[in-house]
């Protein structure tokens, strides 16, 4: 039953797929792009702190703390957890998803904000 | 035998990946997509509430001429009482109408302090060293898998060993947040700076959150022993840290959209 001590079994062979154990072969990308990226998600939380206390808050600093906050996931999702490496249908399944929610959390901050109208 | 000319991981009829993951990797991804649904229902309720309160406003703010790093136990003690002794910021700023129960609080007002400087109006600096702590302990994190894929077991060990101190000083800074916050007065159902739902929310998403980052040590506990061990040498790959790993980066990832929303906005 334990295909897993079957060392007769080659786990990436395409040919013969058992989902049980197979898993594609991978290579290492090496470290350099690890750490660029580290520098750059640095750089855009330093960018954050510096806009929070040299821009008086209101619509438009909230749109672009959004926006720094959408273009550090690019990196942490892109880099970070392998996307970039991926299928690109893989990328689509998960990211089309993730998309629509923000124009839910859009729809949702317009109706609490008529809500407040009611008080 | 190889006379096919298209691969077989291109086609959708079973008996292959066409996703080229393996089946655990791909049940990792959608396991993480259910779960950013989870947090995405937890941030549109925060905003959705957030904004059915008027938010404090500037002037009421700029009124206060509160500036970085200043003394704020001493500027906000009544005549007479020792500033260095009980708080005296919140009933001033009750008094003075900017925390009531009628707007939303200045999360500049709120979370403004900093471990050792007691008193010290420090807004955003400790959360941004929070930020800091958790992009790092993802990178440790993602030089693990990378030392992985090369098969270099000694290397995994050093990095997840990192990962894992990481973990533990994040969720130790968080207890400091929490500790500030419920020493203040705040409970899920009462808030000294203002609208109940405030602390609510607060507690709920960091509380959430911070269970996914506790739980996710727990796993780079169990990845790392079963790494010294050689589980994974083994095995002949080591992909279980990198399933772990997307784990681990998706609680950075949550982290990096609770700091926008209820440190910055």
């Amino acid at each position: 039953m334990s295909s897993h001590s079957n060392h007769n079994v080659d786990i990436h062979d395409e040919e013969n797929y058992d989902p049980t154990v197979w898993v594609p072969k991978v290579e290492s990308h090496g470290t350099k792009s690890l750490w660029s990226r580290f520098w750059i998600l640095l750089g855009l939380t330093i960018a954050d702190v510096v806009a929070y206390f040299a821009w008086p808050p209101g619509i438009e600093r909230n749109v672009f703390f959004i926006l720094m906050g959408v273009l550090k996931a690019w990196y942490i999702v892109g880099t970070f957890m392998h996307m970039k490496y991926e299928k690109k249908s893989l990328g689509y399944m998960i990211i089309l998803p993730m998309i629509l929610i923000i124009f839910f959390l859009i729809w949702m901050m317009y109706e609490g904000n008529f809500w407040n109208s009611f008080k | 035998m190889s006379t096919q000319t298209i691969s077989k991981s291109s086609i959708w009829r079973g008996g292959n990946s066409p996703f080229k993951v393996s089946y655990g990797k791909l049940m990792m991804w959608v396991f993480l997509l259910s779960d950013a649904f989870t947090f995405s229902s937890l941030l549109v309720a925060y905003g959705a509430i957030r904004y059915s309160y008027p938010s404090t406003e500037l002037a009421q703010i700029e009124s206060l001429e509160l500036s970085f790093a200043e003394n704020v136990q001493e500027k906000f003690a009544a005549p007479g009482v020792d500033a260095h002794h009980g708080e005296h910021f919140i009933p001033a700023l009750r008094d003075l109408d900017v925390f009531t129960e009628l707007q939303w609080p200045s999360p500049d007002l709120v979370f403004n302090h900093f471990p050792f400087a007691h008193g010290l109006h420090l807004p955003l600096i400790f959360v941004s060293l929070m930020t800091l702590i958790l992009i790092l302990s993802s990178v440790t994190m993602v030089l693990a898998v990378e030392a992985g894929q090369r098969g270099d077991k000694k290397a995994v060990s050093t990095w997840m060993l990192l990962t894992i101190i990481g973990g533990f000083m994040f969720l130790g800074c968080q207890a400091w947040e929490w500790t500030n916050f419920i020493t203040a007065g705040a409970t899920p159902n009462a808030n000294p700076y203002g609208p109940p739902a405030f602390a609510a929310l607060f507690f709920g998403v960091t509380g959430f959150h911070g269970f996914h980052v506790f739980s996710g040590v727990v796993l780079n506990i169990i990845i790392y022993v079963n790494n010294l061990m050689g589980t994974y040498e083994k095995r002949g790959h080591y992909e279980m840290v990198e399933k772990v790993g997307l784990y681990w980066h998706f609680v950075d990832l949550v982290w990096v959209f609770v700091f926008t929303f209820f440190y910055l906005i």
